[in-house]
């Protein structure tokens, strides 16, 4: 099987069954060069999804590909040219930046020590520091770092903008369409769907293990609308309502482009669209 | 050999380089030898210990190496930590002797050639224990500790008791170097084809255990 890099990842028919969780046929694609965002509520699966398409679970069964070669009998291949990024974890807290990187960099034949310096230069990062003396979003731009200086294609991204704050979760964004447009696939989880609203091209919906929608962002958003109504919905409301949300003033609720002919029907963002569906799964 | 040097630049604790010295206590008159080993299985502990708090697992199984090869490297890093607290014991022996203090010792094996082959035989099983337990939840280096432990402490106490209840241990072994010395090479021999038969089963158990776990990292 050779290199095939039109089909950064491919997941098939992805089972995974945990005593209290199950995640079910999971079937995706990406497209080279886009930025999808992975979306879901805590717990919805994001994580395992990208823990099994990196053979750190083991599904039940489906098929994962990377650049059109299957993971397990590639994996060394594959892991030259992909990097993965998870914001929970921190490597050797109280290890100098640089030396770690020493490390890394014996692994890769395609390390770049030019290309390393310069994003080092350009995130502001400095190797005698340790990662214990970075913030959250600059620990997240060093692993970027080492991931682009071995020439990674593909990034797998989980939950890199949690926990940081706006002005650093905008350097982010800008960081993954600088990326974009450097022609990398990037491939990032998430639960903050601000940030895709600015960067994504296409979106991935989880919800309690099973992908409820694969589309673009705004073909996602366009099969949405928000109604708003103070007090109760009427019942025809509640008849096309995907779900309920308490405001203020009244009750949003969600409904599909074609039943919107109610009066303040407007677009939906992203994270209305979660929400209410997340609603409407919670009162079923 | 790259896995080995990340092994030693990002995993190494302190105690990985404390507990082997502890070789230097057969200079001690009256005291159990063979539990200088264990401090070095201890400083083996705290690596592991170490690698957990800073998801080295993480790091390392995105490199392009494979979980068997991360395995293996830990393991044999460990190994030269093990072989790096015999030599050292060797040293000792042999400093003790020119010292003169070369007294028999009440609590377990002399300080001689036979104590080199008990080292082997507690690395043995030290590896033979700890690893295997370890590799089947990473998350758990403590209770693989506690079991090894419990194995090792069990085999030096019935190694102290030998030496006063089975002949072999009480009149060849445990006899001042170089009286008997066939029977201590012989025993030492032994140790060696244990430790070297035990850390290649271990490695192959280990490699097992850890392909087969899932890592929600």
């Amino acid at each position: 099987m050779s290199y095939d890099k039109k089909n950064p990842l491919k997941v098939e028919g992805l089972c995974k069954t945990y005593p209290s969780f199950r995640l079910e046929d999971v079937s995706f694609s990406l497209a080279p060069g886009m930025i999808t965002g992975f979306i879901g509520r805590n717990g919805a699966g994001k994580t395992t999804t990208i823990n099994s398409v990196l053979s750190l679970v083991h599904p039940d069964s489906g098929e994962i590909t990377f650049f059109g070669m299957p993971f397990a009998e590639h994996d060394r291949e594959i892991k030259e040219k992909i990097g993965f990024v998870s914001a929970g974890m921190t490597y050797y807290t109280r290890k100098k930046l640089q030396v770690i990187t020493d490390v890394a960099k014996t692994f890769y034949p395609a390390w770049d020590d030019g290309v390393y310096r310069s994003y080092m230069a350009e995130f502001g990062l400095d190797g005698e520091k340790t990662p214990a003396e970075l913030s959250n979003g600059m620990k997240i731009k060093y692993a970027l770092a080492l991931a682009l200086s071995h020439g990674a294609e593909l990034l797998i991204l989980d939950e890199p903008t949690s926990g940081l704050d706006p002005i650093s979760r905008e350097e982010l964004v800008e960081t993954f369409l600088k990326l974009k447009d450097e022609g990398k696939t990037v491939f990032f989880s998430t639960h903050i769907t601000s940030d895709l609203e600015k960067c994504a091209d296409r979106i991935l919906f989880l919800q309690q293990g099973r992908l409820k929608a694969d589309d673009s962002l705004d073909g996602f958003r366009d099969a949405w609308r928000i109604a708003e109504c103070a007090g109760d919905p009427t019942p025809e409301l509640k008849q096309a309502a995907h779900g309920l949300c308490r405001t203020r003033e009244g009750y949003t609720v969600l409904v599909r482009k074609e039943d919107a002919g109610f009066p303040g029907a407007r677009e939906a963002t992203l994270e209305e669209i979660m929400i209410h569906l997340e609603k409407e799964a919670d009162a079923e | 050999m790259k896995l080995l040097m990340k092994e030693w630049k990002l995993c190494m604790h302190p105690m990985g380089y404390i507990m082997p010295l502890c070789a230097a206590l057969v200079l001690v008159p009256g005291y159990p030898y063979s539990v200088s080993c264990f401090y070095t299985g201890l400083g083996i502990f705290f690596i592991c210990l170490t690698a957990r708090e800073n998801h080295d697992a993480g790091f390392t199984l995105t490199l392009p190496v494979s979980r068997g090869d991360a395995v293996r490297a830990r393991i044999l890093f460990c190994v030269l930590l093990e072989v790096a607290t015999l030599a050292l014991m060797g040293v000792m022996i042999l400093v003790k002797k020119a010292i003169g203090g070369n007294t028999p010792n009440p609590a377990g094996l002399d300080a001689g050639l036979a104590l080199i082959g008990e080292g082997m035989i507690v690395f043995a099983l030290f590896n033979m224990v700890f690893f295997p337990c370890y590799y089947r939840d990473i998350s758990k280096p403590g209770k693989a500790f506690a079991i090894a432990a419990a194995a090792v402490f069990a085999w030096i106490i019935l190694e102290i008791v030998a030496t006063y209840t089975v002949p072999f241990f009480r009149d060849y072994l445990d006899r001042p170097d170089p009286q008997h010395m066939g029977e201590k090479a012989l025993f030492t021999f032994a140790g060696l084809a244990l430790l070297v038969s035990g850390t290649a089963w271990s490695i192959k158990t280990s490699v097992k255990k850890f392909e087969a776990q899932d890592l929600n990292l």
